[in-house]
């Protein structure tokens, strides 16, 4: 673990390594800015019918008058929000699971928490039990929060980042389980929609799935405001923080539980997207490693709009008329992304530390990141 | 010790018999009648067929995954590396989805998906190996690049039977693991293939067993952890891609089985090796016969015939259990 993180930091110069870094940052905004642009335009123009982006405006205004109207304002806008707000929950999430466990691989797809939140929502699906769609948030709510919590628990709170993970992936390879003997049981035209669905997919959704999720962006947004600043003490490691008042376990438990809060009702109505709470922390930390968690926190959740937004492109377009679900095109880019940037990460963390040690300790000047406090307890 | 070999044994052979005969179709008076020489075309046919086959299926593949659990924890030093959790078993379910999309092998023709299961395992494992073999070989790192492996790996799995959705529906219960519907050219290609893996295992107990005690003693032992360490990862990957091809991924087998084993036999792996085969064989074969009987059971409750319990939906609920127990019993360690 510890040389996962640490093995390229001392080998580059670290003054080398600090100015790409800073230069990166200010692209930041502008970068997220002209992706968000591009994949939005895409998702509303590209398409049967094809409608030219200096003619979308005009298309939006005439509503539901053409043809072309009512498909960009029924089908691809609400389709664009869902992707933009699912990747913005997602990617908050991330950030928060990561932070609150000092462990940069604790994604909600490796703690189970993806995984309980999509049997919640399918097995009443297989079973043919007809439930109002308000109560599908719920239930995901409950699969996630037992997968969570039951990784939590068993790997004992956080213990060591590796126990934890692997914890999680025995229980979240369970949930699967449990999944694929659902699938056995349904037939094959339902097992189509499951499958299409536990892959994470946002083709067919209206505004009524857009407008479930306000409800919980409400109770989260706060919670989020609220958290962020124990997050950046957590990082500090258990006994700092207790030192300074936080409570570790507890706060570690709020945590699950906003991270459980925002990827339910995600989970509920487009399926579990998976690896965009593992990307989105990663890219936000990449561009901005002297930052502390509440700007990643930010950024990590515009990241994940962006990560979202641009998968849907190829997952709509790719196979044109079949549509591929966004959840494995975001695995599939994601992963690899993901695994290639927590390596730079370690680089950039030599740089942190270096430049801190110059500069003496400024407002960020929390110097323990994710990936040393995991070298550092790996050592123990 | 060999009071629990000859215990263990014993088991096994229970388990095989209730898996004879608890099948759909036959009454165990039949089943007795068959295995006397009587019993009319169909029956027979049913038993020597259909039910024999599927028995050793069962045992060999339960065992072949159980030692290569075992031998990936002790190379591993790690008590939840399985070969689910590095990249073995989701490399070779791609290669096999991968091979039958492809039109390339065909569910009635079981050498193609046994060798493409194969290949798609040594390829996932080679990807961990890509990714985890800068590092040195440390237990932690690998295992965690083992988790990214398999996400990668399963991602793949889905695009492919979304390209080809025709096979949902046979895959499915092949994602799962179930020992229905094998034959005796299952057998005939699951058999050598573990004979010579096992007995590959077997020569690596002593080495194995000093990997277990850390890589400080087996250096000192005078044991070239690397080289040693490698080795029993092929075996493993070779093992796991076998069993795969024949029964599907089957859950958590390889976790369940090498624990029960060191608690039985000790950390010695020159005799809890053959022990793990021989509790992975009876875990395998008893899940079996417990999902057909709770098969039929629920078909008659329920009244519709064509409901099946799939093995591996079994094994995950065991191993789901287990697992819980294991990491709360090794509490001050740090994997």
């Amino acid at each position: 673990m510890k040389a996962l993180f640490s093995a390229p930091a001392a080998a580059d110069g670290t003054v080398g390594a600090r100015r790409p870094a800073r230069r990166a940052g200010g692209w930041q905004p502008l970068l997220v800015v002209a992706l968000l642009t591009v994949s939005s335009v895409c998702a509303l123009s590209l398409g049967t019918p094809y409608v030219p982006p200096h003619r979308l405006a005009g298309t939006v205004l005439d509503g539901d008058t053409t043809l072309a109207g009512i498909v960009v304002t029924e089908l691809r806008v609400p389709r664009l929000v869902l992707a933009l707000v699912a990747g913005a929950c997602l990617g908050a999430a991330g950030l928060v699971l990561q932070e609150a466990l000092r462990n940069p691989l604790a994604v909600p797809e490796m703690l189970g928490v993806s995984s309980g939140a999509a049997l919640g929502v399918a097995a009443p699906l297989v079973l043919t039990l007809s439930l109002p769609a308000a109560v599908q948030p719920f239930l995901a709510i409950g699969g996630a929060a037992l997968g969570g919590g039951l990784t939590l628990l068993a790997a004992g709170l956080g213990r060591s980042p590796s126990a934890v993970l692997l914890t999680g992936a025995a229980v979240a390879a369970a949930l699967q389980a449990a999944l694929l003997v659902l699938m056995v049981m349904a037939d094959q035209l339902d097992l189509q929609l499951i499958y299409r669905y536990l892959l994470g997919s946002l083709s067919a959704r209206t505004w009524d799935d857009v407008a479930g999720l306000w409800p919980w962006l409400l109770v989260a947004a706060p919670a989020l405001v609220l958290c962020a600043p124990v997050l950046s003490v957590m990082r500090l490691g258990d006994e700092d923080a207790e030192a300074l008042g936080v409570r570790a376990q507890r706060a570690r438990l709020a945590a699950l539980a906003i991270a459980v809060v925002l990827i339910a009702p995600v989970t509920a109505v487009c399926g579990p997207v998976a690896w965009v709470g593992f990307l989105a922390p990663h890219l936000a930390r990449w561009f901005n490693p002297a930052a502390g968690a509440v700007r990643w926190l930010s950024w990590s959740a515009a990241w994940g709009a962006v990560v979202v937004t641009v998968a849907d492109v190829p997952a709509r377009l790719a196979l044109a008329p079949v549509e591929t679900p966004v959840g494995a095109w975001t695995a599939l880019l994601g992963v690899p992304a993901g695994v290639a940037l927590m390596r730079a990460g370690g680089r950039g963390r030599g740089l942190g530390r270096v430049r801190r040690g110059t500069a003496g300790s400024g407002p960020g000047g929390v110097s323990l990141r994710p990936g040393e406090a995991t070298g550092t307890e790996d050592a123990r | 010790m060999s009071r629990r070999f000859a215990a263990l044994a014993a088991l096994a052979v229970v388990c095989a018999g209730v898996e004879l005969v608890a099948g759909r179709g036959m009454s165990p008076a039949v089943v007795w009648d068959v295995l006397g020489g009587g019993g009319d075309a169909t029956e027979r046919h049913i038993f020597l067929q259909l039910r024999l086959p599927r028995l050793l299926v069962a045992l060999g593949a339960g065992a072949c995954l159980a030692v290569a659990g075992l031998v990936l924890q002790s190379a591993l030093r790690n008590p939840l590396a399985g070969p689910e959790v590095t990249g073995v078993t989701p490399g070779a379910v791609l290669g096999a989805v991968t091979a039958t999309a492809l039109g390339l092998a065909g569910w009635d023709s079981p050498l193609a998906v046994v060798l493409a299961a194969c290949a798609g395992g040594c390829a996932g494992a080679a990807l961990l190996w890509l990714l985890a073999g800068r590092g040195g070989g440390d237990a932690a790192q690998t295992a965690v690049h083992g988790v990214l492996v398999s996400a990668v790996l399963g991602g793949l799995t889905a695009m492919v039977l979304l390209v080809e959705p025709g096979e949902l529906g046979s895959v499915v219960q092949w994602l799962v693991g179930t020992t229905e519907g094998r034959v005796w050219q299952h057998w005939h290609l699951l058999w050598p293939w573990a004979l010579a893996w096992g007995a590959a295992a077997w020569l690596l107990a002593g080495p194995l067993t000093l990997l277990r005690c850390g890589d400080d003693i087996a250096l000192a032992a005078g044991l070239s952890a690397r080289r040693a360490r490698t080795l029993a990862l092929l075996c493993a990957v070779a093992l796991t891609a076998g069993a795969v091809a024949a029964v599907g991924a089957l859950g958590f087998v390889g976790l369940l089985a090498p624990h029960l084993a060191v608690a039985l036999f000790g950390a010695d792996l020159r005799a809890s090796l053959p022990g793990a085969a021989l509790v992975g064989a009876v875990v395998v074969c008893g899940a079996d016969a417990a999902a057909q009987l709770s098969s039929r059971l629920l078909a008659e409750v329920l009244g519709s015939g064509r409901l099946t319990l799939p093995v591996g939906a079994l094994t995950a609920c065991l191993g789901a259990a287990l697992l819980l127990v294991v990491v709360r019993r090794t509490p001050s360690r740090t994997f």
